[in-house]
């Protein structure tokens, strides 16, 4: 055998590709992972702890410098003067979109990819989703089912970690829950008044988060500093590199190979399997090819699109394993920030001590029990009732010693309610190479073409009125009601572009994420949604890969693959 | 001797430079009047204020490499205005008036800076990473003494008691304990 062989090949290192990597190499496959961009060693990389007086812009950020390398990584509310290095270069890593159709493409090319800086919430899917094509005659069925997928969220969640509480409602299925985070006093009146104002139909519950409420397979508890996403050196909250990666070196069966950027899967027509990834080397910039029995593409949605977009052949000239010519369309990303705010009267001898890095969460309500008259589907909320701090200072009048003892003190409570709306398939949202335009190594980039269509803004529009109702409900002050114009993109849940489905006229991938033309070649992280719900996708992308890692390793080891 | 043309002109080019090692913009006046109007925002009480932790050096930080060129003149400006103010009203630089002066110019500063933003904002929703005010000198001003004063470690330690690890949540905890880790 030439010497750069390995069992199987996972690409990308991010919440899809570490789970493969820890399945495949606790069921004995010599794995090995491609990760485009660099190592981190969390001992040096993990700045959680660092005071904000310690940064030279006090978490301003380095403008010049963002402007510059990262002007759309920035648009994400999660990069700060911290962890910005967690981000891409926005130079590196073009991209192209259709005139007047702006897409934010946020990402992380590191070891641990996205899952470093990840929101961490994790709901689990239900029937009202997996039927929802089906029931409505749009786009594809999905080709499985909630009890398919089920005995699997109950496997990533055992090991992942989940605090929530369980609430028995059908559409948000509970999951196996560390114990829940508390709500705070304004919290807690809000949920008592949508309780007792909208019965039978809308509920407040805390966030189900992959953060430890107790210390969880050698992971130890949180200790509630806040900022999640500049890492986490108590190994608390999950991604791949606190948890999954490491499960996976423990078996002595990981290569995890960084500055690896795959160019290309090579397809042999006699096989008619993939036999070898190509790879431009990330800082030689040599072209490198490793073999393979199995592939894992868990790059991200719109990467692994891409990566099969480079890899035509005679065979399959518009893109590898694209038989059904739906590879790069239907791409989705959840429709973000209608919402509302306001004041909670009262509680003023309370405050919310420690960080809790999690939210409420307001399940869907629209299209449950009662169709709604101007749109499918639905949306949730996440949210808090928090009292601000010292920033509120700027929209105040006054300055001197009293307004100085007032900022040292929280100001009222305030809740507030963002919604998350689910994004139809639609064919003509699509993905494709554009090869005029080329990465730092020389790969053709990606030209996306996506909008939100009339039922996405119907959501956006309803969200904005149905919060507001709940805070009037709770007796709240000064609400104030907003309708965010987000580009799609931002809520970096994107999703589609190589779906599963049960026709291999119609989909790329079957119902094990295995690709309809190509019996090697699993593909297990977003671009294998066939619809897109409207709670956060993560938690499914991991149930979905150890699902598919289970299955193909029983064909490989009958032989059949 | 200095003819009083050279020392007029020596006093104009020492006035331009940076007034200490520290400063990248602000000269020797436009830094006493920035670190003037910080300690009338967030005075020396029974802990720290503005001056004491240096917000100067902080705007002066920003202003030099964070704003663009635009808003970098917005600021500028606006300092000499404070100084027209303050010529208009009392005669004399703004550090030179009294106490009580140097407020009155300073409310009417914030009364216009409130007024124009809620005429301004009406409608448009502030996100999480909406950019400090830029619209106007002194919500430039008002906001970066805040983040320049808060985010120092005597702001945060002394004055407002934040635990950067406070290792567990209370999520209605009795305000005596707000001070530390709150949120």
């Amino acid at each position: 055998m030439p010497a750069q062989t390995y069992d199987a090949i996972v690409i990308g290192s991010g919440i899809t590709g570490g789970w493969a990597a820890k399945e495949l190499t606790e069921k004995g496959l010599e794995t090995l992972v491609l990760e485009a961009g660099r190592p981190i060693d969390p001992e040096k990389e993990y700045v959680e702890h660092v005071p904000v007086w310690e940064k030279q812009f006090r978490g301003m950020g380095d403008r010049r410098r963002s402007d510059d390398n990262q002007p759309i990584q920035i648009t994400c509310t999660g990069l700060d003067e911290w962890n910005s290095k967690f981000f891409v270069n926005d130079k590196e890593n073009p991209y192209t979109t259709t005139p007047n159709k702006p897409f934010l493409w946020i990402r992380g090319r590191q070891v641990g990819g996205r899952s470093i800086t990840w929101g961490r919430q994790s709901y689990r899917w239900s029937d009202l989703d997996f039927e929802a094509n089906l029931r409505e005659g749009i786009a594809a069925d999905w080709p499985i089912r909630y009890k398919d997928i089920a005995p699997w969220y109950d496997y990533v969640e055992d090991f992942v970690g989940v605090t929530g509480q369980a609430e028995g409602l059908p559409q948000l299925p509970d999951g196996k829950f560390l114990p829940p985070m508390e709500m705070t006093c304004a919290e807690l009146q809000v949920k008592d008044a949508i309780a007792k104002h909208f019965p039978g139909e809308r509920m407040m519950t805390i966030g189900r988060a992959a953060i430890l409420t107790r210390s969880h397979r050698g992971r130890a508890a949180c200790h509630y500093c806040g900022p999640c996403a500049r890492g986490c050196i108590t190994r608390s909250y999950f991604s791949s590199l606190n948890s999954t990666l490491p499960a996976a070196k423990a078996t002595g069966k990981l290569t995890v190979r960084p500055h690896s950027v795959v160019h290309s899967l090579i397809f042999d027509s006699k096989t008619r399997k993939v036999s070898r990834v190509r790879v431009i080397d990330g800082q030689t910039r040599d072209a490198i090819e490793f073999h393979c029995r199995v592939v894992f593409l868990c790059a991200s949605t719109i990467e692994s699109t891409r990566i099969l977009l480079n890899s035509s052949t005679t065979e399959f000239p518009s893109g590898l394993a694209n038989s059904s010519g739906e590879l790069g369309h239907n791409l989705m990303d959840h429709v973000m920030g209608g919402g509302a705010e306001g004041e909670i009267p009262g509680h003023e001898h309370r405050v919310a001590y420690g960080h809790r890095p999690n939210g409420i969460y307001v399940p869907r309500f629209r299209n449950v029990k009662s169709k709604a008259p101007n749109f499918v589907r639905g949306y949730g909320f996440q949210g808090d009732g928090i009292r601000p701090d010292w920033k509120r200072g700027a929209d105040l009048a006054g300055f001197g010693k009293d307004y100085k003892k007032m900022l040292s003190r929280p100001g009222s409570w305030r809740m507030r309610f963002y919604g998350f709306g689910e994004c139809l398939p639609n064919q003509e949202n699509t993905v494709e190479l554009d090869k005029t335009k080329a990465d730092a190594w020389g790969i053709p980039v990606v030209k996306i073409n996506c909008a939100w269509r009339e039922n996405e803004r119907a959501l956006l529009k309803d969200m904005t009125e149905s919060a507001a109702e709940m805070l009037a409900a709770a007796g709240a002050r000064n609400i104030e009601p907003f309708t965010e114009d987000n580009a799609p993109g931002l809520t970096i849940h994107e999703m589609g572009t190589a779906r599963m489905g049960r026709d291999p006229k119609t989909s790329v991938l079957n119902e094990h994420n295995q690709a309809h033309d190509i019996q090697n070649l699993f593909l297990t992280d977003g671009a294998c949604m066939a619809s897109s719900s409207c709670v956060n996708p993560s938690l499914t992308y991991m149930a979905l890969t150890a699902r598919a890692c289970d299955y193909a390793v029983g064909r490989m080891k009958r032989g059949e693959i | 001797m200095l003819s009083r043309n050279a020392l007029a002109l020596f006093r104009q080019v020492h006035d331009q430079l940076p007034a200490s090692a520290a400063l990248k913009t602000f000269n020797a006046h436009q830094n006493a009047t920035v670190t003037t109007i910080a300690e009338l925002i967030i005075p020396q009480t029974d802990t720290p204020g503005a001056k004491a932790v240096r917000v100067n050096e902080f705007i002066d930080l920003i202003v030099t490499d964070w704003y663009d060129s635009q808003e970098r003149q917005r600021f500028l400006d606006g300092l000499a205005d404070v100084d027209a103010r303050s010529h208009r009203q009392f005669s004399k630089d703004f550090v030179d008036c009294q106490g009580t002066q140097q407020a009155e110019i300073l409310a009417a500063l914030d009364d216009e800076m409130l007024k124009a933003r809620k005429a301004s904002k009406a409608n448009a929703h502030r996100k999480k990473n909406d950019r400090p005010d830029a619209d106007n000198f002194f919500s430039m001003m008002k906001n970066l003494t805040l983040i320049g004063y808060y985010t120092s470690e005597a702001g945060s330690q002394e004055e407002l008691h934040e635990e950067i690890i406070p290792s567990r949540h209370d999520a209605c905890a009795p305000l005596e304990e707000e001070s530390q880790g709150k949120n």
